[in-house]
């Protein structure tokens, strides 16, 4: 039986951690907890890598002692037509187990075919087919892990002619059908809808706010193409971008608090830069949160 | 066959051989879908260049840029990971090395990267409590010829015909003298780490033998007998001896 909520999940803003920051964050956790945001801070991890270096673990375990961890698989391929790697799978359950995440989630995409990865997350048409297969792989992921597993938003720079439903209405129903949460990826969001033409705001909207679990923030680059378009790329290699803040402002707003991620995966910086990206997203929590009591105040004061 | 298997077929096909014919007009995006498809196309080769030029940073060294990430784009389209473990990646590449021109002027290249494929996997092991001889009092001695040992993860045994060691000090050291002769020579070398660190030892043929037997799982006695076989003078007692008291020894059985 698979618990329907995720209990002790941190409120605050938490950052990926990377090898590169692995020892610094155990040698010194105080990096972390230097900001105001300190008694909320929390780390993620993909656990691909941590698979195949027992160090890398030993390290990550020892860190656990300070903070929540969340887990990020991008190795799970949830949409490949001939399923799921359950040697994978037993892999992460048993890295998963010694963790303890109060979280773990993967996307909404394709890597694995046949038995090739190929190590990006390759988008799927939106249609019944796809969704019955999405839809079995989320109820197979979550048996195996023992744990819900919680659903991402693509970066989408193509899209399928065939595709029957729009990437929101798939989520929706998706929840509708397994009872899974999603994670929701805000700078996805903002991206896919340039590179898409669609609303980033509209979308937001029609997300089931209920099932939302986990946003994530992450840099992106603006690149021009062979077609003089300019694509936004999901590169997580460099700082939040303001458009994206701005709309994790509405999504806070609208959906209200959730563990917020700062993703940054390329050219990775200095571990300072991360936990100051993090209390930049605490920052705009307080604002949005301050602004709604100010709001409940004047109204109050206008009854009262 | 289902639409979906069929479509990420054809969506392989453009991402791994570059073929876009047939996914190209089921695609929507931009003013030219084709021009998206090239932005997953380049993460995939991108990422995997990335992370073989990463995990053989002295063969990078060695050849150059544009020779290692050429071998491993070429690498990366006849042989995809199999694995969602992207750490795991590149075991073959050090084999494929050798079957690129670059190995007929640069002979030692793919033994070097054989070596750093196992120096990287060493060093990111754990050590476990090592055996002492203490421990084996317990043992009947009439038995132990029968045992078999359980070695350190973080042990490798390498024999290459080229002093690679020798090259990959100089990386690591950042020595660069005016002249370095690297001559053709068989070592046997014993590759142990753990935490991020390493260290080789040279071994003679017949001790490299008889250890790489117990790793492999023979006997304490079938190992001795090989290597005896090897060298008639050879001592298993002061060889077995060296093996625990070096801590290489987590358990007997």
């Amino acid at each position: 039986m698979i618990p329907s909520s995720c209990s002790h999940a941190p409120i605050g803003a938490g950052i990926g951690l990377r090898l590169p920051h692995l020892a610094e964050i155990v040698a010194t956790p105080s990096v972390v907890f230097s900001t105001k945001s300190s008694k909320r801070s929390w780390l993620e991890i993909h656990p691909e890598n941590f698979l195949a270096n027992p160090h890398a673990t030993e390290l990550l375990l020892e860190a656990r002692r300070d903070f929540p961890v969340s887990v990020h698989t991008v190795g799970v391929s949830i949409g490949s037509a001939g399923g799921i790697d359950r040697g994978h799978l037993r892999r992460l359950r048993s890295l998963i187990d010694r963790v303890d995440p109060f979280l773990v989630s993967g996307h909404l995409a394709w890597s694995t075919h046949e038995s090739e990865f190929l190590n990006d997350l390759l988008p799927l048409p939106f249609d019944e087919e796809a969704l019955h297969l999405v839809a079995a792989h989320i109820d197979e992921v979550q048996d195996a892990l023992g744990r819900p597993y919680l659903i991402e938003n693509p970066s989408s720079y193509v899209g399928f002619a065939g595709s029957t439903m729009t990437e929101v209405e798939f989520l929706g129903e998706l929840v509708t059908r397994t009872g899974c949460r999603l994670l929701c990826d805000v700078s996805n969001i903002y991206l896919s809808a340039h590179n898409m033409g669609y609303d980033a705001r509209q979308y937001l909207d029609q997300l089931p706010a209920g099932a939302i679990g986990e946003f994530h923030l992450g840099g992106f680059t603006p690149e021009e193409d062979e077609a003089q378009e300019i694509v936004l790329v999901d590169t997580h290699a460099a700082a939040i971008a303001q458009p994206a803040w701005d709309l994790y402002a509405y999504a806070v707003e609208r959906i209200g608090l959730r563990p917020t991620l700062i993703e940054w995966d390329n050219d990775i910086p200095e571990l300072a830069t991360l936990v100051a990206q993090a209390a930049r997203a605490d920052e705009i929590v307080s604002n949005v949160f301050a602004q709604r009591h100010q709001l409940l105040e004047v109204g109050l004061a206008a009854v009262g | 066959m289902p639409q979906l298997a069929e479509t990420q077929r054809e969506f392989r096909r453009a991402i791994v051989e570059h073929d876009t014919a047939a996914i190209v007009s089921e695609l929507v995006g931009g003013r030219d879908p084709k021009t998206r498809l090239a932005i997953h196309q380049r993460n995939y080769e991108k990422s995997l260049v990335n992370a073989l030029l990463t995990k053989f940073p002295a063969t990078h060294w060695l050849v150059g840029s544009a020779c290692l990430t050429e071998a491993a784009r070429r690498f990366i389209k006849i042989r995809p990971p199999r694995a969602p473990c992207i750490a795991e990646y590149g075991e073959d590449f050090p084999a494929f090395l050798a079957t690129t021109p670059v190995a007929q002027r640069v002979p030692y290249m793919n033994w070097l990267a054989e070596l750093e494929w196992h120096v990287g996997k060493v060093a990111i092991s754990i050590a476990f409590p090592a055996l002492t001889l203490g421990d084996l009092t317990a043992l009947d001695p009439s038995k132990l010829s029968q045992a078999m040992l359980t070695f350190q993860p973080g042990v490798h045994y390498l024999k290459t015909p080229w002093p690679v060691d020798q090259l990959l000090e100089l990386y690591v050291t950042e020595a660069a003298p005016e002249q370095f002769q690297l001559a053709p020579a068989d070592i046997c070398l014993q590759i142990r780490g753990a935490r991020g660190e390493y260290q080789f030892r040279h071994m003679t043929p017949v001790e490299f033998e008889f250890r790489k037997s117990l790793q492999r799982g023979r006997t304490v006695g079938d190992a001795a007998e090989m290597a005896l076989d090897i060298d008639a003078v050879f001592d298993p007692g002061q060889a077995f001896t060296c093996l625990m008291t070096e801590g290489l020894v987590t358990a007997i059985a």
